[in-house]
């Protein structure tokens, strides 16, 4: 994210409450062809977004969903989850979680 | 600037900070900082400027640590917040204690899963604490209610007590290298064996600076009735030691029940100290009526202070850090319920009063004068 600019093939979806850790930013360009390379690229070049997307043992947050255009990649092949050109992958929290 | 008793009130929906002349007459309240996201632990260090941290539990995108270098105006993350080294297989579920340690910008911080994390650097970075993070005993910890969690740090020196629920009371006597499980005459009610080595279910620990030898403990109660396997277990809820954690003995005779959470020691006398008795199965107030207990002689026996309490209808909790006391030369006690109020005691407890009547669910109440 920055440094492929000019190949960039996909686009991360930020929510509010996580763009004060990638300067205000609502989209994220990637290069990355799957989720699992995406969030590896962002523990590389975010990390502090990066850590609120994913606990310290690799595992994505038990309150937050990744989905890849409408689909969760739970349906689809999960973290393996190939991307395309023009793929966006959305990174929401979950319904659950709070009280 | 002339000194102020500032309160921390961690909630479940953030932190507030509350604010007062040194004659307490009334409080002004700010926040919620970290707004929405429960808070567990405070601190309010005022080993020079003074420095107010929160710990900020997002169960959507995990642990950080809120720190405010404007007395509680605003606050922002640390670098970074305690995380188990990669490989470790664990992962930071909440942050229950923050304490000072021995250097200025010293800080210790106890987590669930029982873990303990020191940061040398006012926060911003920490380093796992071995000694007690991978002690021997530490994967046969088991989670209490309120999760597997290293509540309590008192530090006297190169002495460190912990206290693990569940996993009991744990002492390095050399700096934090080493622990030692140190849990002779704590019960664990929940046991087939009522006095194992370790596994006890401690709620919290306190200690008085000038008489670090003494401890008190509250432990988890509640067991009056048992007639299980091992027989009963009274007053194992209220404990003391006089022999800096070694030994434990009960001091529960003469309260109503021996279940509670906090428990908090005089600022100017080491044998006085108070206990909010919990009726065991609900852990609400006795009869809807809620009371604080004292002890002037270090246990031996109780008096009820409910001045100004309501006498019936109250059947909130207290949770463990919910109570703390200030050290002006007539303390007054704090102590922040389930049900959103802060209610403060002067002259020692000896008269209640509501501070706040509709907060969100109070976690932990500190006060401190700056």
């Amino acid at each position: 994210m920055g440094q492929n600019a000019g190949i960039m093939s996909a686009t991360v979806f930020i929510p509010g409450p996580l763009r004060e850790y990638c300067d205000g930013a609502s989209r994220l360009p990637t290069a990355a062809g799957s989720v699992r390379a995406v969030l590896e690229e962002l523990g590389r070049n975010r990390p502090s977004l990066y850590r609120n997307v994913c606990d310290e043992t690799g595992a994505v947050r038990r309150h937050i969903n990744i989905f890849v255009n409408d689909t969760h990649m739970r349906d689809r092949d999960g973290l393996d989850t190939k991307l395309v050109p023009g793929d966006e992958v959305i990174i929401l929290p979950s319904v659950s979680g709070g009280r | 600037m002339p000194e102020r008793v500032v309160l921390m009130i961690g909630t479940r929906k953030g932190v507030f900070v509350a604010e007062s002349s040194k004659a307490r007459k009334s409080f002004t309240l700010r926040g919620p900082f970290g707004t929405g996201v429960a808070v567990y632990t405070t601190l309010i260090d005022n080993r020079g400027a003074p420095r107010l941290y929160a710990s900020s539990c997002n169960p959507f995108f995990g642990m950080k640590i809120l720190r405010s270098t404007d007395l509680g105006k605003t606050f922002k993350e640390t670098k970074s917040a305690p995380e188990f080294p990669k490989g470790d297989g664990r992962a930071l579920a909440n942050i229950w204690s923050l304490e000072p340690g021995a250097g200025k910008k010293d800080l210790w911080c106890g987590v669930e899963p029982a873990s303990l994390f020191r940061s040398r650097d006012g926060g911003d970075s920490w380093e796992m604490v071995e000694g007690i993070s991978n002690h021997e005993h530490a994967r046969q910890w088991q989670p209490g209610a309120g999760g597997l969690c290293l509540h309590t740090i008192l530090r006297d020196g190169d002495r460190i007590h912990l206290g693990i629920s569940t996993g009991g009371h744990y002492l390095s006597e050399d700096g934090g290298e080493t622990f030692q499980a140190s849990n002779s005459g704590v019960g664990a009610g929940f046991n087939p064996d009522p006095y194992p080595e370790f596994g006890q279910c401690v709620h919290k620990m306190v200690q008085h600076k000038d008489a670090p030898g003494r401890l008190y403990m509250q432990n988890h109660g509640g067991w009056a009735e048992w007639d299980g396997p091992g027989g009963r277990r009274p007053d194992i809820g209220v404990l003391r030691s006089d022999d800096y954690g070694r030994t434990w003995r009960s001091i529960a005779k003469g309260l109503p029940t021996d279940f509670g959470f906090p428990i908090v020691v005089h600022p100017h006398d080491p044998d006085t100290v108070y206990v909010l008795p919990l009726e065991p199965a609900t852990r609400t107030c006795p009869g809807g009526s809620p009371a604080v207990w004292r002890s002037e002689n270090g246990g031996a026996s109780w008096k009820k202070l409910a001045k100004g309490f309501p006498k019936k209808e109250s059947y909130y909790t207290v949770q463990r850090d919910a109570m703390d006391i200030d050290e002006q030369k007539s303390p007054a006690l704090y102590f922040g319920t389930t049900t959103g109020q802060l209610w403060m005691g002067r002259d020692g407890g000896e008269e209640w009063s509501c501070l706040f009547e509709s907060l969100p669910p109070i976690h932990c109440v500190k006060v401190a004068t700056v």
